[in-house]
């Protein structure tokens, strides 16, 4: 199964400078444990105390929207999911 | 109507064939609305003055502080506690006398932001935090008034112009507004990229030319000197813009 996890220009310092990287899981939930599992500087970036992604992150799957079931959506063969960051600044 | 001054001002970009001096006579007809008048906001309002955008409007409710002066580029030494929209109108008469700056020291707000952005052609986001950044998106949406979104940290900085009914607002991919009350790194070119790209964004949809960056966020890393793209979807549930009824 070849899914793609699509990493924001901010975060791919911590996966050794890749952008596209992929991933194993049934699910999005399995798809980003498994990357935060090779590139643990990931998971303090995108996730609280708690395990919850951090409001200013969000998850698309093929350039959608999966909110509110961002760590529980399905996933197949060939799809990509985007980790997007919200950047704030002015 | 070009006057004469105007066709030698705008001489070398009347020059460019998808522009001309139709495209010109649209700018100058046009009124834009800059909020935020910092990092953003000033290089924003710079271009958009010497480009010869007919009417800007600046809105901002902070005042010049030293800490600002390594990316606000209309604010100088002198101006310190001053009120950031008269001091930058004030820079921007000065570069170009034959538009129309309006000034507004004014907090955008849940309940004045229609009124604010009203009548305007577009909205430049030079915003500097999450919450009034999706206050105007969502009354940019009611307006039906474009919405060119800007956002930096550090090295980083990212684009899209948001057209109600047609593209993903900010709330189709972030439904809740986010939060993060920390200071943010930026350094001043990575604001004054971000807006020039938002300026050429502006110029050709007022102009009526060009593709936008619309339903796609362009990236920028300076770290890398990358630039990427991110596609995205209008979600039909989007409490802003969405069609599906709740």
């Amino acid at each position: 199964m070849s899914i793609k996890a699509r990493l924001h220009p901010i975060l791919q310092h911590l996966a050794g400078g890749q952008e596209v990287i992929e991933v194993t899981g049934h699910t999005t939930g399995e798809c980003l444990e498994n990357l935060e599992s090779r590139f643990p500087g990931i998971k303090q970036q995108i996730r609280d105390k708690r395990g919850q992604l951090r409001s200013y992150c969000c998850i698309l799957v093929n350039s959608e929207s999966i909110y509110p079931k961002e760590l529980t959506t399905p996933v197949k063969d060939g799809d990509q999911i985007d980790i997007v960051i919200f950047v704030a600044g002015g | 109507m070009l006057t004469k001054n105007d066709l030698t001002r705008y001489e070398r970009q009347i020059l460019y064939t998808d522009f001309g001096e139709k495209g010109q006579k649209r700018l100058k007809q046009s009124h834009v609305v800059v909020a935020g008048l910092g990092g953003l906001g000033c290089t924003a309002s710079l271009y958009l003055t010497c480009t010869g955008v007919g009417h800007v409007t600046l809105i901002d409710c902070d005042r010049v502080d030293l800490s600002n002066l390594n990316r606000q580029i209309l604010h100088y030494e002198e101006d310190i506690g001053e009120g950031k929209p008269s001091s930058a109108a004030r820079k921007l008469a000065k570069l170009n006398s034959s538009i129309e700056v309006t000034p507004v020291f004014k907090k955008i707000t849940e309940h004045n932001a229609r009124e604010i952005i009203k009548g305007a052609n577009l909205v430049i986001d030079g915003m500097d935090n999450f919450k009034t950044r999706f206050i105007l998106n969502k009354a940019c949406v009611a307006e039906g008034i474009p919405f060119i979104h800007g956002g930096v940290h550090g090295l980083f900085g990212e684009v899209t112009t948001i057209l109600p009914g047609k593209t993903p607002c900010l709330a189709c991919i972030f439904p809740e507004v986010p939060h993060r009350k920390v200071s943010f790194p930026v350094f001043g070119v990575t604001p004054a990229l971000i807006a020039i790209l938002q300026v050429t964004e502006a110029i050709k949809l007022l102009a009526g030319f060009g593709s936008l960056l619309a339903g796609k966020m362009l990236y920028f890393n300076g770290d890398t000197m990358d630039f990427t793209f991110c596609n995205l979807v209008k979600n039909q549930n989007c409490k802003v813009c969405g069609t599906k009824e709740a």
